[in-house]
């Protein structure tokens, strides 16, 4: 036997190595997907792990026990003769039904003995030749079908023992089996043709999934961006073996052992598939403490990662224990979750980890992407967590979701608080654009890149029921985050105006207020920001701006144009000598301004083109007009010293609030 | 006990209780609503905290507390225990939530306020980390108890039970002790792990049906002695729950005399969190928990007379310490009353296996049987327990997130 198995196990060796050429092992060359994502993660390595888990293997192998030579019976004692009205009744049902009689049943039993015995014995895989395992599994059988009658029949005590003894031994080794078939596909022999190889599935052309994994391509490392990926770790042989004897253990009763062998065997596959997608374990502390380019670096290598485990991982071990555990429904599920359980809950926990850290605006956009990825998968995991067993893992996602939705409501608010906490000490030279309102208008346009995100946000409740998110109409000038923008813009307002305060000079403060109210509509209308504050904000805003420039006239040239004045030119006139004081005045306070006001700034130039305009339109008139009557008056003689003429002035201003710089 | 009398401080060698009452005779110090919420609050914390007592410690205190631990009669460091602990924990905390608005809107805090509030929430962030870790060893407690009750109600089929079933009932306690090692060796200690595991040696190891002698068997036996390990945690390998307490405790000191305001919430809040972090490592399977229970790891004792909560509180952390300290649950995976069951039912289970011949009958039946039936019966109370502790688990977790994203934190950012 034991040659005769060795020689078996040399034709399977050789055929494996016929029929995948050079090739790797499935499973290495789904890993090599996966470290293919991460170059950190080498072939090398993984082969240097490989070895290494081997030889541990093999060399710690040797001590386990061996049970082939430990099956004999136990002596049976002498059990109480059953009740005769029972042993009647039995033999009445027995009658009916038309089972063999007890002797053959024992005959039975101990023909199943001698095979299985012989089976459980074997210091190699019976899975390595599937004739052997096509064998087992029918002995398996007959003892299934031998317990379930002896049990019915409930005549024979000692033989309901002994089938059930070695039921046992059969499951244990089976699960064995089982287990190894799933850890190491590759030590099996390929199923043979004709036999429980068509998998029913046809849709994964990705892999040229046909029967026979032999001659399958290697599954190629697709570009990130396509998820619509399914791996097949085990070939369709290799399930169909794992499923011949979960149905068996399932049958016997032992379906519970069954799962709790298949996670323990998946797991690690899961484990290292993680692991090459370069995410590590953080916890909350560690993700607090960190630097935010740290987290963004982190946060780069998550999103991918877990698209890849929740979209592709996650789904393909649905479909395999589902294919294992094909019609054993309650213990495939069992399963599943706990075979992939950890794995998701460490991704989940980083997203949590984030959602609870720090809220500084800058963060909006990297957890606005993670937002993104986990509410795009919610509705594909509906499928794959359908189960009472997985409901918990799917909630754990929604509720990820939900945090890092609040997390991104938080961060919007902080912004609010940012700006409102802006000290007011340090004022921008010249009236010039703040760089608070720089950095706000930035931001906000930033942010409209995710308006339908932040919209969806804002509205509250995202996720909340682990439904999709609520349908926002994104050109509805109420909605939320319409109405928080402009909330925003207010608080910006409000902030710019104490900042305007400390300049001395109201003037000033005007132009400061003008410039930053400018900017403000600038970045407002070229971005879909104008969409969301509407029409009518940006008329008030352009409003606001026009009435701080009519401040600037007022208060800058007010009262040098009062100052010109002298009377309607018909009646009387002024004597040409408070003409000329007026003149030494408008002098003095020209000088004054242009001395101060050609440093101020007016950051945009068809503004400042439209603010000397103006400016040039009320002085000019009224200038040139004295200028003439003082020309025309016969008091004053030769003597009269125009210090500018009206050109010179017109040129002064021209020269208004080109910065100190300049 | 004095639970809520704190008049008597003035014979108090603290000084901190005199001076909060002198504070309360200055209207100027602090205007009269502030300093009843205030009060209001410690009161609270002592009342839900009171209430936690177990049955013996409540009856000498004051009636309140007494009929308050009638009501919640479960027992100590019962699942039902940790989720009404952990539910008092979320009871306070938003009771200081309020606390702390309304503090705010009588005006801006000043700094310092603001600081110590930041101060309460970077530690309740590190209790985070505690919370995953307990989600974790109840997954653990859970495949534990799937183990056990495989082999509990594989002995409790109808019928007699014979050597296939114990074949297998010794083959399901045979990997639950593999994990129970493993959780044993990760928490440090040894005791009903250990137990099973020489008894596993002693008379699973022939109970193995796996074959031994070539090397491709050899590598599936070997296997199936890792297959079973402990669940790789979702937590850093590093991470230590020994560690994580000491950080949520350090530098929790009962506020000077003259702190006034949030200092005194924010102390109390501090000390009910580590509380809450300590009783959950120790009544769950974590990493490093068995360094994590030893006392002196505790913060500073808060001073009795000046806090009506610190009578109460201070008798659960001496009750979970001797509870640490007893001998039958010294090495324990974890003191939660549920896990000791399973570790008693599973040994005793065990053990009722061990002296039983084949084929059972008689006392020896009756012996593996009834210890079967505790044992479904332990089974069935841990599976209808786990499941809300989970999610209790879960829901401090995020009550403490969302503490955060309401903006208790608002002056948080400037931090980083």
């Amino acid at each position: 036997m034991a040659e005769d198995g060795e020689e078996k196990l040399l034709a399977t060796v050789q055929h494996i190595v016929q029929t995948l050429g050079s090739s790797d092992t499935m499973t290495e060359d789904i890993l090599k997907v996966f470290s293919n994502y991460d170059g950190r993660f080498s072939l090398d390595k993984l082969y240097a792990a490989r070895t290494a888990a081997a030889a541990a293997a093999s060399g710690g192998g040797g001590g386990a026990g061996g049970i082939g030579g430990d099956h004999s019976m136990p002596v049976s004692p002498p059990l109480p003769p059953p009740p005769a009205a029972a042993a009647a009744a039995a033999a009445a049902v027995s009658g009916a039904g038309g089972r063999p009689p007890v002797t053959s049943m024992e005959r039975t039993v101990r023909t199943l003995d001698r095979q299985i015995s012989q089976f459980v014995a074997m210091d190699r895989l019976i899975w390595a030749d599937s004739a052997d395992a096509d064998a087992f599994l029918e002995a398996i059988d007959d003892l299934i079908g031998t317990v379930q009658e002896l049990d019915a029949a409930g005549t024979n005590r000692a033989l309901l023992d002994r089938a059930d003894e070695l039921l046992s031994r059969c499951m244990a080794r089976l699960e064995d089996e089982f287990r190894a078939l799933i850890e190491r596909p590759d030590d099996a022999a390929p199923v043979v043709p004709g036999g429980f190889g068509s998998d029913g599935s046809d849709d994964d052309e990705d892999f040229g999934g046909g029967d026979g994994y032999g001659d399958e391509p290697i599954p190629i490392a697709k570009p990130v961006t396509d998820y619509d990926v399914v791996i097949d770790a085990l070939s369709p042989g290799s399930i169909a073996n794992v499923h011949q004897i979960a149905k068996r253990m399932v049958d016997a009763g032992f379906g519970r052992e069954c799962a709790e062998a298949y996670a323990a065997a998946r797991r690690s596959f899961v484990d290292e598939s993680v692991a090459r997608l370069g995410v590590r374990p953080r916890t909350a502390e560690e993700v607090h403490a960190s630097q935010w380019e740290e987290l963004e670096f982190d946060i780069a290598r998550w999103i991918p990662a877990f698209n890849m485990v929740f979209r592709i991982l996650i789904p393909s071990e649905r479909r395999l224990c589902d294919r294992v555990f094909d019609g054993l429904a309650p213990f495939g599920d069992l399963a599943f979750i706990a075979a992939v359980r950890t794995q998701a809950l460490q991704l989940i926990s980083f997203g949590d980890a984030i959602s609870s850290s720090s809220r500084a605006p800058e963060r909006l956009f990297r957890v606005v992407d993670m937002y993104e990825a986990v509410r795009d998968i919610l509705p594909d995991l509906d499928p794959v967590f359908s189960d009472p067993y997985s409901a918990a893992l799917r909630a754990e996602v929604s509720a990820m979701c939900n945090t890092l939705g609040s997390s991104i409501k938080g961060i919007f608010m902080e912004l609010e608080n940012l700006i409102r906490r802006d000290p007011a000490r340090v004022a921008a030279t010249g009236g010039a654009i703040h760089p608070i309102t720089r950095y706000v208008m930035n931001y906000l346009r930033a942010a409209c890149g995710s308006r339908q995100t932040l919209e969806e946000v804002m509205e509250g409740d995202v996720g909340a029921n682990g439904g999709a998110p609520v349908a926002v109409d994104p050109d509805r000038p109420t909605s939320s985050l319409a109405v928080h923008i402009a909330w925003i813009m207010d608080v910006l307002h409000k902030n710019l105006d104490i900042k305007s305060k400390i300049y001395r000079d109201p003037s000033l403060a005007s132009i400061f207020l003008m410039n930053n109210g400018k900017y403000i509509i600038q970045k407002v209308n070229d971005s879909e920001l104008g969409v969301l504050l509407g029409d009518e904000w940006i008329k008030q805003m352009t409003t606001r701006v026009r009435r701080w420039s009519m401040d600037y006239q007022r208060t800058t040239w007010g009262k040098v144009t009062s100052v010109l004045q002298t009377g309607s030119p018909g009646i009387g006139g002024l004597p040409a000598k408070a003409m000329q004081q007026k003149l030494r005045m408008f002098n003095t306070y020209f000088e004054e301004i242009y001395a101060a006001q050609s440093e101020w700034v007016i950051a945009d130039d068809q503004l400042k083109v439209d603010i000397r305009a103006a400016v040039e339109d009320s002085v000019m008139p009224v200038y040139a007009s004295l200028i003439n009557r003082l020309k025309s008056s016969p008091e004053t003689g030769r003597d009269l010293y125009i210090k500018y003429t009206p050109e010179d002035v017109v040129a002064h201003i021209q020269h208004l609030f080109e910065g100190a710089a300049k | 006990m004095p639970v809520t009398d704190y008049q008597g401080s003035s014979s108090s060698p603290f000084s901190f209780g005199r001076s909060l009452l002198s504070l309360r005779r200055d209207p100027a110090a602090m205007p009269s609503g502030e300093e009843a919420d205030l009060e209001a609050f410690q009161r609270h914390v002592a009342a839900t905290l009171a209430e936690l007592l177990p049955g013996g410690d409540a009856a000498g205190g004051d009636a309140a507390a007494a009929a308050a631990a009638a009501v919640g009669a479960e027992e100590f460091l019962s699942v039902a225990w940790i989720r009404r602990l952990l539910e008092a924990f979320v009871i306070c905390q938003e009771e200081f939530r309020v606390v702390v608005a309304q503090a705010r809107r009588r005006g801006a805090l000043p700094a310092a306020a603001e600081k110590m509030v930041a101060e309460f929430h970077e530690r309740a962030v590190k209790a985070l980390d505690v919370c995953n870790a307990a989600r974790d060893g109840v997954d653990q407690v859970r495949r534990w108890e799937r183990l056990a009750d495989i082999a509990a109600s594989v002995l409790r089929a109808p019928g007699e039970i014979h050597e296939g079933q114990l074949r297998r009932a010794r083959k399901a306690l045979s990997d639950l002790s593999v994990l129970l090692v493993d959780d044993t060796a990760a928490s440090g200690s040894g005791g009903v792990a250990s137990f099973l595991s020489s008894h596993r040696n002693r008379s699973f190891g022939r109970a193995r049906a796996s074959p031994s002698r070539s090397a491709v068997a050899g590598a599936a036996a070997s296997a199936s002695s890792s297959h079973f390990r402990s669940l790789s945690w979702s937590m850093s390998r590093t991470w230590s729950a020994a560690r994580q307490l000491q950080a949520i405790g350090a530098g929790l000191a009962a506020p000077r005399a003259h702190e006034a305001g949030l200092a005194a919430p924010v102390y109390s809040m501090g000390c009910v969190l580590h509380l809450a972090a300590w009783a959950l490592v120790a009544a769950v399977p974590c990493p490093d928990r068995a360094t994590a229970l030893q006392a002196h790891h505790l913060p500073a004792a808060p001073p009795r007379a000046a806090f009506p909560w610190a009578p109460p509180l201070l008798t659960l952390q001496e009750r979970l310490a001797e509870e640490g300290k007893r001998k039958d649950r010294r090495h324990s995976c974890g003191l939660l009353k549920e896990i000791h069951s399973l570790e008693k039912s599973t040994q005793k289970l065990a053990e009722a296996i061990d002296a039983a011949p084949i084929p059972l009958f008689g006392d020896r039946e009756t012996d593996v049987r009834e210890a079967a039936a505790e044992l479904t019966a332990v089974c069935e109370a841990m599976r209808d327990g786990l499941e809300p502790l989970e999610r209790q688990v879960r829901e401090v977790f995020h009550r403490i997130v969302r503490s955060r994203v309401d903006g208790l934190d608002s002056s948080m950012h400037n931090a980083d």
